[in-house]
C-alpha cells in the first residue's frame, strides 16, 4: 500500500515537472548518443556512419521521450492539461461565440444560484444546538382542515401527562411564543417580542449562554420566576452590550426580573424571533380540563440515544389515542404529530414547496441554456469538420476527441460558472432586500455560502456534460474521408449535425411553453389574491397592538376600564374618523373555536361547528368598514350586566343556519377556562377574509369587548388623512393613558397586508423574471439556428433566385422551416402542461390556477417571438443578391 | 498505460514480425545487469543486454530510459549524475537493496516459469511425433 502510494506520488510530481524532467532526459540521451558514436567509431566506421548507426539504434529520440513520459507520469493528467491549453486558445480565438456561450450559460447558473441560496439560507440551515436532528418537536393535530392542521399548539395538559409517560425522551421541555413583554429601559418603554420557556428548554436544544447561565430546575417556582435570559441582539441594541449586566435587573411588565444569561447571536431559529425569554410557570389551572382547550404550547424533546424518530411517533400516537379515549370532550378527532427539529422549523414556515417550484423553473431555464450552448458547439464541431478530419487521419483515436471536445464545453461551463456566480452575487442582494417584509424573513441570512457555491460548481460540470456530450459525440462520427474531400470552403454541418440543432431547439420551445405557462398559472393565481376583496377597508387605517400586562391589568374590570377610558381619547385626536378595539385585526388569521347552536344536535367535539372567533368593542364594524346587513351592531348597553349577545357573518349564515332566521338565534363557543355561556346573534355583517392570502371565507363570529374583555387586543383608527402621520399622536394619547404601557407594530393597516404578502410579491417577481430569461433564451435559440442554416444555404438560396424564386418565396421558405420547429416544439409543451393546474392545487391549496386563457395568451406569445425570431434571418436570406452570393463562392 | 518493450530478433526482422515481450523483461534484464556490474549509464545497460544476448537481440535503446525511470520511481535502483569513460556528464544507476531483493523474487519467478514453459512446449511435440 505504502509502496503504491510512493510511486503514485512520484508519477503525479513527475507531471508537474515536465520542463525539468524532459531536459535531464535529452541530456541522458546525449551522452547516450556519444558513447554510442564513440563504440562505432572504434569499431571503425566512418564518423557519419557510425552517427546512423547509433541513432538506428537508439531508435529516434523523440519516441524514446514519449516512451519516457507515459512510463513516468500520468498520461490522462498530461493529455487532460494539454486539451485544457488547446481550449483555452480556442475561446480566445473566437470571443464572438466565447462570450455569447458564457453568457447563455451565466444567466442559467446565476439563476439557478441565486434561487439555491434561499434553499440554503431557508433549508439547508442547521438550527443551533447539539445534533438538532435528535431533537423532536410534538405537536397536536386538528382534526379540521385548514392552514398546517398537524402543526397546532399543545395544550399544557397534555404536554404534562406526554412528559410524565414518556421514556423515549431524555428530557422535553413546553415553550409559548408570541407574548409580547413592555421592557422599560432608560425612561422608554417599548414592546418587545418574547417566549415564555419551561427550564429544560436549552438543555434539550442543547445550547449554552454567550454570557451567565442558562434557565435551571426550581426558576419556574412561584416567588423565583423573575428570571430573564436576553438575546444577543436586544442585548446589543439595549444595554449597549454590557457585561455587568449579569445579576442586574430590568423592567418587564412594571416588575423587576433579574438578567441571568444573554444567548449567543447565532442562537436563532427559522420564523421564531423572540428577543427575549422568561420561565414558563405551569399553574394549577393549567391542569384543569379547560385548559385542555387552550393548546399555546409547542413542545421539544430530545430522543434518548438509540430511539428513533419512528419509535417516538409510534409512542406519541399511543399517548394521543390515550388522551383521545380518557377526555373524548376535548380531545376527540385530535392527534399527536412528531418531527425533527429542522423539519419542522422548515415546515412551520412554509417556504418549501414556493422553493420547490422556483428550483424546478430554474431548472429548465439552465435546461433552455445548456440546449442553447448545445447548438452553439454543434455550428462551432460544423465549422471545424476539417480540423477534426485531419487530427483523426493523423490517428488521433475518437475517444481522444470526445475528449478534447469535453474538455472545451468544461471550459465553457466553468467560465459561465464564474459569471453566474458574478450574476448570482447581485441576484441574492436583490433577493435579500425583498426578503425583508417580515421580521422572521429577514433573519434569515442570504449569501453566496458554501453550499451555493458548491452547489454552482455542480451545476457547471452538469451543464459542461449537458452542452457538450451531443456535439462531441456528433463529431467524433466525423466522416474522415468526406471532410476532407469537401472542397467548398463554406464550412458545412452533417446532416445529423443540423437534424440534432433542430431537435435541440424544439426541445427549447417545448420547455419554454411550459415554463411560461406554468409561471403564467402561478402568477395570475397570486395576482388574484394580491388584489381579491378583502371585505373591508385597508386604507386609511393605523394600528398598533396592545398587551395588558398582569400587574397592572389582571382583572377583566380594569382591561375593560382602560379601552374604555383610551377609546374616546382617540376618537378626539384632529383627523380620526373611528377608533375600534379588535382582538385579531381582520385579514391576519385570528382563531377557531368550535360551538353549539341552540337547536342543533350536540355532536362529538371533532364534529362541532367551527367559527373564526373574534371580540370587538362597539364602533368596530364603522371603523372597519364592514356592511351590518341585518339586525343591530354592537352598543355600549352591551356590557358585562347585559345579556350576552354575538353578530356573525354571511358565511356563518350560510353554512350553520340555512334557510333559518339568524337573529335571535343562541350559540354557545367552547372556550377555554370559562363557564360556558348561550349567547343571542343579533346581526349579520358582511364576510371579511381570515387571512389576506386565502381565497375561500371563513364563517366568523364577533362577541362584544365589554361582555368578553381581553387583555391583548390591536387598536384600530380610521383616518381622514395619511394614517402614517398618525403614528406619534396614537403612541403620546396611549401614555397619557399608561407611561408604562408600550405599543407594539404601530403601522397602518396597509403595511400590516403588505407584509404578509411580501413573499408572495417577490415570488411573482421572480417568476415573471426567470420565465422572461426563459423566452428570450428560447428565442435566441431559435434565431441563432434559422439565421446559421440560412447561412449555410446561402448558396441554394441564390440559385434558387437566379432562377425565378422572389423574395417573398425565399422568406416563405424560411419562415415554414421555423414555422414547423415552433409548432412541433408548442404542441409537446402544450401536451406536458396540461395536468399543471392539478399539480399546483396539490401544492398550493389557496390558489386558483385553472385559466385556460393562459395557455392561449402564452401560445400566442411563443408564436409571435419565434416569429419575429425567425423572421429577421428570413428578410436577410430574401434581401440577398444572387449574383454576389454566387460569385463569392 | 503499460508500456511494452519489444526485443526483435534477426531473424524476425527478416520475416517483418515482430515478437511482443512479456510486461517487465526489461526491467528484470536492466535490474540483473545493474546487480551484477555495478553503477552504471543507460546506453552501458542497453549495450550489456545486447551483448549478454549474443548480439542475436536487437534492442531498441531509447526504451531502456522509460523502464529505468520506472524502477527508479519504485525505489529499486537509484540515480547519480558522474562523468563517463569519455569525459562526458552522464547519469549513473545502481541497484538499491529493495532492488535487490525484487530481483531475486523475480529471478526465481521468471526460472521457474520458463522451466515449465519448456517442458510443456516440449510434451507437445513429443505428441505430434508419436
Amino acid at each position: 500500500m505504502i509502496h503504491w502510494l510512493r510511486h503514485s506520488f512520484e508519477r503525479l510530481r513527475s507531471v508537474f515537472q515536465r520542463a525539468e524532467l524532459d531536459q535531464e532526459l535529452d541530456t541522458e540521451l546525449a551522452a547516450h548518443l556519444e558513447l554510442a558514436i564513440e563504440e562505432n567509431l572504434q569499431r571503425g566506421m566512418s564518423s557519419e556512419e557510425a552517427r546512423r548507426r547509433a541513432l538506428i539504434s537508439l531508435g529516434g529520440t523523440e519516441q524514446a521521450k514519449e516512451h519516457h513520459r507515459e512510463a513516468r507520469g500520468l498520461p490522462a493528467v498530461d493529455t487532460f492539461f494539454q486539451d485544457v491549453r488547446y481550449a483555452a486558445r480556442g475561446t480566445v480565438k473566437t470571443p464572438g461565440f466565447t462570450v455569447a456561450a458564457v453568457l447563455t450559460l451565466g444567466l442559467g447558473i446565476a439563476a439557478n444560484a441565486t434561487m439555491f441560496s434561499m434553499v440554503s439560507g431557508f433549508l439547508l440551515r442547521r438550527p443551533p444546538g447539539r445534533d438538532p436532528e435528535r431533537v423532536v418537536v410534538v405537536t397536536s393535530v386538528s382534526p379540521a382542515q385548514g392552514f398546517q392542521p398537524d402543526a397546532n399548539a399543545v395544550s399544557a395538559p397534555n404536554y404534562l401527562a406526554w412528559r410524565a409517560a414518556g421514556n423515549i425522551f431524555e428530557n422535553m421541555a413546553a415553550t409559548d411564543n408570541y407574548r409580547a413583554v413592555s421592557l422599560t429601559s432608560q425612561g422608554q418603554t417599548t414592546s418587545v417580542p418574547s417566549e415564555a420557556v419551561t427550564p429544560e428548554y436549552f438543555t434539550v436544544l442543547g445550547v449554552s449562554p454567550h454570557l451567565g447561565r442558562i434557565f435551571a430546575e426550581g426558576d419556574d417556582q412561584p416567588g423565583r420566576d423573575h428570571v430573564v435570559i436576553l438575546s444577543h441582539e436586544l442585548w446589543d441594541r439595549e444595554f449597549g452590550s454590557d457585561s455587568s449586566l449579569i445579576g442586574r435587573s430590568v423592567r418587564l411588565n412594571r416588575e423587576d426580573y433579574t438578567v441571568i444569561g444573554v444567548m449567543p447571536a447565532n442562537f436563532q431559529m427559522l420564523g421564531f424571533t423572540p428577543q427575549l425569554w422568561t420561565p414558563l410557570v405551569v399553574t394549577a389551572a393549567d391542569q384543569t380540563a379547560a385548559a385542555r382547550r387552550n393548546r399555546s404550547l409547542y413542545v421539544f424533546a430530545r430522543l434518548k440515544p438509540g430511539v428513533t424518530l419512528a419509535q417516538a411517533r409510534a409512542e406519541m400516537k399511543t399517548l394521543g389515542r390515550r388522551a383521545e379515549e380518557d377526555f373524548p370532550d376535548t380531545e376527540k378527532g385530535w392527534g399527536v404529530a412528531a418531527r425533527t427539529l429542522p423539519d419542522f422549523l422548515v415546515y412551520l414556515f412554509g417556504i418549501r414547496s414556493a422553493l420547490v417550484v422556483m428550483m424546478t423553473v430554474v431548472g429548465f431555464v439552465l435546461l433552455i441554456a445548456c440546449a442553447n450552448v448545445a447548438g452553439l458547439l454543434l455550428a462551432r464541431a460544423g465549422t471545424r469538420g476539417k480540423e477534426l478530419a485531419i487530427r483523426m487521419s493523423l490517428g488521433a483515436s475518437r475517444l481522444r476527441i470526445v475528449r478534447q471536445l469535453l474538455t472545451e464545453g468544461l471550459i465553457i461551463a466553468l467560465l459561465g460558472g464564474g459569471a453566474g456566480l458574478l450574476l448570482a452575487y447581485w441576484g441574492v442582494k436583490f433577493v435579500r432586500a425583498n426578503m425583508a417584509f417580515n421580521e422572521a424573513a429577514s433573519a434569515v441570512p442570504l449569501s453566496l455560502d458554501w453550499n451555493v457555491l458548491l452547489f454552482a460548481l455542480g451545476v457547471s460540470m452538469l451543464s459542461a456534460i449537458l452542452c457538450s456530450l451531443a456535439p462531441a459525440l456528433t463529431a467524433s462520427r466525423t466522416d474522415i474521408n468526406s471532410n476532407l474531400k469537401d472542397q467548398s470552403r463554406a464550412a458545412s454541418a452533417g446532416r445529423s449535425q443540423s437534424r440534432l440543432r433542430t431537435v435541440l431547439v424544439t426541445a427549447e420551445i417545448a420547455m419554454a411553453l411550459f415554463l411560461l405557462i406554468g409561471t403564467g398559472l402561478l402568477i395570475r393565481g397570486v395576482f388574484l389574491i394580491q388584489h381579491q376583496a378583502l371585505g373591508f377597508q385597508a386604507e386609511h387605517q393605523i394600528t398598533a397592538g396592545v398587551t395588558l400586562d398582569s400587574a397592572r391589568y389582571k382583572d377583566p374590570v380594569q382591561q375593560t376600564l382602560f379601552v374604555k377610558d383610551l377609546l374616546p381619547r382617540l376618537r378626539q385626536l384632529p383627523g380620526v374618523g373611528a377608533v375600534a378595539a379588535v382582538s385579531e385585526l381582520p385579514a391576519t388569521g385570528a382563531g377557531h373555536v368550535t360551538l353549539l347552536i341552540q337547536g342543533q344536535p350536540e355532536l362529538p367535539a371533532d364534529q362541532r361547528p367551527r367559527t373564526v372567533d373574534v371580540i370587538v368593542t362597539d364602533d368596530y364594524f364603522r371603523t372597519a368598514g364592514i356592511p351590518l346587513l341585518r339586525g343591530r351592531a354592537f352598543t355600549g348597553l352591551d356590557n358585562a350586566a347585559a345579556p350576552r349577545v354575538a353578530v356573525v357573518n354571511q358565511e356563518f349564515v350560510r353554512r350553520y343556519l340555512k334557510d333559518q332566521d339568524p337573529l335571535g338565534k343562541q350559540v354557545r363557543l367552547d372556550l377555554s377556562g370559562s363557564t360556558p355561556a348561550w349567547s343571542e346573534i343579533v346581526g349579520v355583517v358582511g364576510n371579511v377574509k381570515f387571512y389576506s392570502e386565502t381565497t375561500r371565507y371563513d364563517p366568523e363570529l364577533y362577541e362584544p369587548f365589554l361582555q368578553r374583555p381581553v387583555s391583548s387586543f390591536s387598536l384600530m383608527v380610521r383616518t381622514s388623512s395619511d394614517p402614517n402621520g398618525l403614528a406619534s399622536d396614537l403612541r403620546k394619547t396611549v401614555a397619557q393613558a399608561d407611561l408604562e404601557l408600550p405599543l407594539a407594530h404601530v403601522m397602518s393597516m396597509s403595511t400590516i397586508i403588505e407584509r404578509q404578502k411580501g413573499g408572495d410579491l417577490l415570488f411573482m417577481q421572480m417568476l415573471a423574471a426567470l420565465a422572461l430569461l426563459a423566452l428570450t433564451l428560447a428565442a435566441i435559440g431559435i434565431y441563432g439556428l434559422i439565421s446559421y442554416s440560412v447561412g449555410q444555404r446561402t448558396h441554394e438560396i441564390a440559385i434558387r433566385m437566379a432562377l425565378g424564386a422572389t423574395g417573398g418565396d425565399v422568406r416563405r421558405m424560411v419562415l415554414s422551416q421555423g414555422v414547423k420547429m415552433v409548432s412541433i416544439g408548442a404542441a409537446i409543451g402544450l401536451v406536458v402542461a396540461l395536468p399543471l393546474p392539478r399539480v399546483f392545487a396539490a401544492v398550493f391549496s389557496d390558489i386558483d390556477t385553472s385559466d385556460p386563457r393562459t395557455y392561449v395568451i402564452v401560445l400566442v406569445a411563443i408564436f409571435l417571438v419565434a416569429l419575429l425570431a425567425t423572421y429577421v434571418p428570413a428578410r436577410r436570406a430574401s434581401a440577398l443578391d444572387p449574383i454576389r452570393a454566387l460569385h463569392s463562392e | 498505460m503499460c508500456y511494452t518493450p519489444v526485443l526483435v530478433t534477426q531473424e524476425t526482422i527478416l520475416a517483418e514480425s515482430k515478437l511482443d515481450l512479456l510486461q517487465g523483461t526489461l526491467d528484470l534484464m536492466a535490474l540483473q545487469t545493474l546487480a551484477v556490474m555495478g553503477p552504471l549509464h543507460g546506453y552501458g545497460i542497453a549495450r550489456r543486454i545486447e551483448q549478454v544476448s549474443g548480439d542475436r537481440v536487437l534492442l531498441n535503446q531509447g526504451t531502456i530510459y522509460a523502464s529505468l525511470v520506472r524502477l527508479q520511481q519504485r525505489g529499486w535502483i537509484s540515480a547519480e549524475w558522474g562523468t563517463s569513460s569519455n569525459n562526458r556528464k552522464a547519469k549513473f544507476y545502481s541497484i538499491t537493496k529493495k532492488g535487490r531483493k525484487r530481483l531475486a523474487e523475480d529471478a526465481v519467478y521468471w526460472q521457474r516459469l520458463s522451466g515449465v514453459m519448456g517442458r510443456v512446449l516440449g510434451m507437445q511435440g513429443e505428441g505430434e511425433n508419436s
